[in-house]
């Protein structure tokens, strides 16, 4: 294995739920390499989240072994820091904090850093630039439409500077007009700043804009040729138009 | 990380929910009002023993056995005796004192204050007027009265005030038209609601020639007070009682000192009730934030983060209840005492800063409680199960 190049090393990993009752990941085996853009796709309920919770250190795994970013998450003790250096999520849901304006919601992940008020200010106005925000930073973000809303999100994201993007279904709530948007943002992004993008999505239109397509079924990944899915794809919409 | 913007989220968050806010805070600000106004009534008292403790006044006071030394009124004593009393080994000088109660009809009213009442009582005391430092007196705003049989008189602080009187006017007792040619303030506020005359002059015009209704004894510097009190005791027996100023001190010290207990058990009451309150809006605010909190932990907030801002935030619910209740009390205070005596505010309230402390006290203490456990819960929601919540 190379540390230099893999970012995300899991092995035979397990995860259950309700005392077993739900094997929730059932034996995932995954290698990502640094800067790689890989999408999950696979029914409701396959384990997708609860893959890419494992990845960002949210929670913990039952069996096998999951190293990120040279750490190994099976040992480590307070996964706080690491979320913080490592990972930056974007959730189907914008979850933005409403009574903060549209800077402080990006400025939150940097507390736990140690940048002074101006650097903080500074970092979260470049990105807010960067997704096209910066004239919106001091509005609520009730104020803002779903697409703007989940670009301040995407912001949060990057705010740290961390080195895997996880975005659990990122326009599962927007319209595809809007979702496109958001998509291209954060190709965009993932290009410019070389960060690993992990990306689960139900759409294979949008899967299909990554390195890589990981099928998850019953908590297992087969991992799919793109070209393969490509086709089908245009079967599947060709079928539906017809 | 920086400092500033953790405590204004910690400030901005507890308003986030207005109604549940004041609610809480409203409940806690009355506790620690109540525990202001109780302070500063105890305090005003206080500070009224301390001033009849004062240097160069009488140590001891010689009453008729039976009667109580701050009521007793008419004649009852010789007034002879108040120069054996002075021949006592120890005694430097002593006064006799007579005492009775005026009524004033013709109260001047105005419109502006809230002097608008009937006829009043008030205690008119004769004295000797070069012995009024041996009441406390040192000083007169003006000049003091005449022991050469003129019908003049000086006021309390407090008495003319609530009469509406100033040197040069006067005033109507027992039938005589007195000018007024003084005021004093002695910081008691029994002295500060009497007037004094000269003991010849209320001897006549009461019928207690010859007579008085109190002794005041002061005593040698070098000599024992309690010693002395006892002495004159002996040489009275079954006649006189003698009292000493500290024995009077310490037995009001005693009723405020259940003044003092109501107001801690008042404070501990705050703190069950307050505390309860305190979880109970915390709990809340954490529950409905459970998706939030999930996103803090997924952007990389430790724990203890968590644990501090909730904290924090119960902490300014409880402080800012701290200084609404603060104002409360000290405006309540004034309101309800002038309400309760016609004759205006007799006990001057004293916020000390130890009642500051206590109410600030109180409410950190009450923020601590009712913030530890919601704080503990919310820095220990499992983040996956926090961001799945609806
Ligand atoms: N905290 C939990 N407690 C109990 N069961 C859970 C928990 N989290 C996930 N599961 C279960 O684990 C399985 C996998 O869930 P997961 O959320 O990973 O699915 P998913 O592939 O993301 O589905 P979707 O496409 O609907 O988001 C499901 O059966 C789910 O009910
Ligand atoms: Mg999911």
């Amino acid at each position: 294995m190379n540390e230099e190049e893999n970012i995300i090393e899991i092995k035979d990993l397990k995860k259950s739920y309700d005392n077993g009752k739900i094997k929730a990941l059932n034996g995932i085996d995954l290698v990502v390499k640094k800067g790689e853009f890989i999408s999950i796709m696979g029914p409701s309920g396959s384990g997708k989240s609860t893959l890419l919770n494992m990845i960002g250190a949210l929670d913990r795994a039952d069996e096998g072994s999951i190293g990120v970013a040279g750490i190994d998450l099976m040992e480590s003790r307070d996964l706080s820091k690491f979320r913080s250096k490592e990972i930056g999520f974007v959730f189907q849901m914008h979850n933005l904090i409403p009574n903060l304006n549209v800077l402080e919601n990006v400025e939150i992940p940097m507390f736990e850093t140690s940048l002074s008020s101006k650097e903080m200010r500074r970092r979260a106005l470049e990105l807010l630039g960067a997704v096209g925000l910066a004239d919106r930073v001091d509005q609520n973000p009730t104020k803002l439409s779903g697409g703007e809303r989940q670009r301040v999100a995407i912001a949060r994201a990057l705010v740290n500077k961390p080195s895997i993007i996880l975005a659990d279904e990122p326009t599962g709530a927007l319209d595809s007009k809007t979702g496109d948007i958001i998509l291209k943002l954060l190709k965009d992004l993932h290009t410019k700043e070389q960060v690993t993008l992990v990306m689960v999505t139900h759409e294979p239109y949008v899967a299909q804009m990554a390195d890589r397509i990981l099928n998850v079924l019953d908590g297992k990944i087969n991992e799919q040729k793109k070209d393969e899915s490509d086709l089908s794809v245009i079967l599947k919409k060709f079928k539906q138009k017809a | 990380m920086n400092v500033m913007s953790f405590l204004s989220l910690i400030i901005k968050n507890p308003f986030r929910n207005r109604t549940r806010a004041s609610l809480a805070i409203v409940g806690i600000a009355i506790g620690i009002a109540t525990i202001v106004a109780l302070g500063m009534v105890t305090g005003g008292l206080q500070a009224s023993t301390q001033s009849t403790l004062k240097a160069g006044a009488a140590e001891i006071s010689v009453a008729k056995i039976g009667s109580n030394t701050f009521g007793s009124s008419g004649g009852t004593i010789d007034e002879s005796v108040a120069i054996d009393i002075k021949n006592i080994s120890g005694v430097k000088d002593t006064a006799g004192i007579l005492r009775a109660t005026a009524n004033v009809t013709s109260v001047t009213t105005t419109s502006s204050s809230s002097s608008n009442f009937g006829p009043m009582g008030f205690s008119v005391s004769g004295i000797d007027s070069t012995k009024l430092s041996l009441v406390g007196i040192d000083s007169v705003n003006g000049t003091s009265f005449s022991n050469e049989g003129l019908n003049e008189i000086i006021l309390g602080k407090s008495l003319a005030q609530n009469l509406n009187k100033t040197v040069g006017d006067s005033i109507n007792l027992f039938g005589t038209d007195f000018k007024i040619t003084g005021t004093y303030e002695t910081g008691s506020f029994i002295q500060d609601m009497g007037a004094f005359i000269s003991l010849s002059k209320l001897q006549n015009l009461t019928s207690n020639q010859n007579k008085v209704s109190t002794i005041v004894v002061k005593v040698n510097d070098n000599a024992n007070v309690t010693q002395v009190s006892q002495t004159i005791q002996n040489t009275y027996p079954n006649d006189l009682s003698a009292t000493t100023a500290a024995d009077q001190a310490n037995r009001i010290n005693q009723s405020l000192g259940v003044i003092n207990t109501a107001s801690w058990a008042i404070s501990l009451l705050a703190i069950i009730i307050g505390g309860i309150g305190v979880i109970n809006t915390m709990i809340m605010s954490v529950f409905e934030r459970t998706r939030e909190i999930g996103v803090l932990k997924a952007v990389g907030w430790k724990s203890s983060r968590i644990l501090a801002m909730i904290l924090g935030e119960s902490i300014v619910l409880t402080l800012v209840a701290a200084v609404i209740g603060i104002i409360l009390g000290v405006v309540g205070v004034e309101i309800i005492l002038n309400l309760l005596s016609s004759t205006g505010s007799v006990i001057k309230p004293v916020l000390s800063l130890d009642t500051l402390l206590r109410a600030f006290g109180v409410a950190l203490l009450v923020g601590v409680i009712g913030g530890l456990y919601p704080a503990y819960r919310a820095s220990k929601l499992a983040p996956t199960e926090a961001l799945r919540y609806e």
